[in-house]
């Protein structure tokens, strides 16, 4: 076993002793290269997003410079070009609907109608392919042309190809510099899955008063697609989690009457799936979720990384704690307009509360944002290892 | 669309599942496990890519 090899492994014992709510040699630190480090390498957001050999340099030569054990990735979420081929009306990306070092934009409408429920429930996968595809993409405005076919050939090309570039690059910064990545498959809550890109905020909580039944309905119907899509395919890894973003859970999108209805159920269901095949989720509660942490409670026991962006930190690791590996507590808020010494008093402070007995990994509370400053996210990483001592 | 397509449910992780395209190939002289799994591997990266669009 080569050096780096022993790094890895030794990367992999923290984090997976953590996730099983154990005590490591140091508190785990979770780490990415997020939008802000393109400020800092002369390149518009726009060259990063679109160039991936680009953006995957500026990883290759931060990464032996830096002291962490999990990796959540480089500063790209996604491959704009993919987009352009299918005209996505999703985003709006740097350089094109917003501008060259703005941050991209979600584009949020309606674009699941009301009349559509009853076909979506009855059939998701069919629905998606033969009426949500056409709507978001304007070179799908009519199936069958050359453009539509083009466009879906490029798109599925680009999807392959951006996917084989990414495995890729994840292959070289593991073998080269020990790094463990953070997590394996994606999905979300039913409800969000349903309220994001499907239905919209306005149309989601619309349909809560109006047509409550069609909401339960189709989260039910969503919820083993949602299983599916984080088990990232039959036999895949295990080890990991897969990553859930949740977005309308958090408090006060909707009352607690409402998210015990509508939200939770389906959730809860798509945990329990997950975990029955042995698959963890990497709970990633932006925003605050201190009033449903008594439920989050009720699932099997460490099958969620609960992840504390606003959440009440003490609450979290009162009623979570032991059960469930907690991860976070650094503000994001705190790494754009703190100061590096308020930024080590703050990670001092965060594992002083929750890290004494394990089953912590010190993150940044949710996904940090461009304008944030370098300084801070080093100071954070800094001060994680000084005090991180267990 | 035919009438069987539409009657078509796919299950999560699958677009267009094997049994439906086995039954119209007729007869399957050659080792049908061999092309079943290339199908449902490609059939499962075209349900990634269906479901991608959705899950932003």
């Amino acid at each position: 076993m080569n050096e780096q090899e022993m790094l890895y492994q030794k990367k992999l014992e923290r984090y997976t002793i953590a996730m099983d709510c154990g005590k490591p040699d140091v508190v785990p630190v979770m780490f990415g290269i997020g939008e802000w480090a393109g400020r800092y390498t002369g390149n518009t957001l726009q060259e990063i997003y679109y160039d991936l050999e680009k953006s995957n340099s500026i990883v290759n030569e931060m990464l032996p410079g830096l002291d962490f054990d999990v990796f959540k990735g480089g500063p790209t979420l996604w491959w704009p070009p993919m987009f352009d081929a299918m005209g996505s009306k999703l985003y709006k990306f740097p350089g094109i609907g917003v501008e060259e070092n703005s941050t991209f934009q979600f584009n949020e409408q309606e674009y699941m109608k009301v009349e559509d429920y009853d076909e979506f429930t009855a059939s998701p996968t069919e629905w998606l392919a033969t009426h949500y595809l056409p709507r978001i993409s304007s070179e799908l405005a009519n199936p069958g042309s050359y453009r539509a076919t083009v466009a879906l050939i490029k798109g599925a090309a680009a999807f392959a190809i951006s996917g084989g570039v990414m495995g890729a690059a994840w292959g070289k910064w593991t073998v080269e510099h020990g790094v463990v990545g953070q997590t394996t498959g994606f999905t979300k809550a039913p409800f969000d899955t349903l309220g994001d890109a499907l239905r919209g905020m306005k149309g989601i909580l619309l349909d809560l008063r109006r047509r409550p039944e069609k909401v339960l309905g189709a989260c039910d119907s969503i919820t083993p697609h949602n299983v599916n899509c984080g088990l990232a395919g039959a036999g895949a890894d295990r080890r990991f989690p897969c990553f859930a973003p949740l977005h309308r859970g958090a408090y006060p999108f909707l009352n607690p009457q409402q998210w015990d209805t509508f939200y939770w159920p389906s959730l809860k269901a798509t945990i329990e799936g997950l975990w029955a095949q042995g698959k963890r989720m990497l709970f990633y509660a932006e925003g605050d979720w201190t009033p449903y942490l008594e439920k989050i409670a009720e699932l099997p026991d460490k099958s969620i990384i609960f992840q504390i962006d606003t959440t009440d930190a003490k609450k979290a690791k009162e009623i979570l704690g032991g059960r469930f590996c907690l991860q976070g507590g650094v503000p994001t808020t705190l790494l754009t307009y703190g100061t590096p010494e308020k930024v080590k008093e703050h990670v001092k402070r965060v594992i002083d509360e929750l890290a004494g007995d394990g089953g912590f990994i010190l993150d940044s509370g949710g996904v940090v944002m461009g304008d944030a400053k370098k300084e801070n996210v080093f100071a954070m990483l800094e001060a994680a290892r000084e005090y991180g001592v267990y | 669309m035919s009438e069987k397509e539409k009657l078509l449910v796919p299950a999560p992780g699958v677009c267009v599942p094997w049994e439906v395209k086995m039954e119209e190939f007729g007869t399957f002289p050659g080792n049908e496990e061999i092309a079943k799994k290339e199908w449902e591997k490609l059939d499962d990266f075209a349900y990634n890519y269906i479901w991608f669009w959705a899950q932003r």
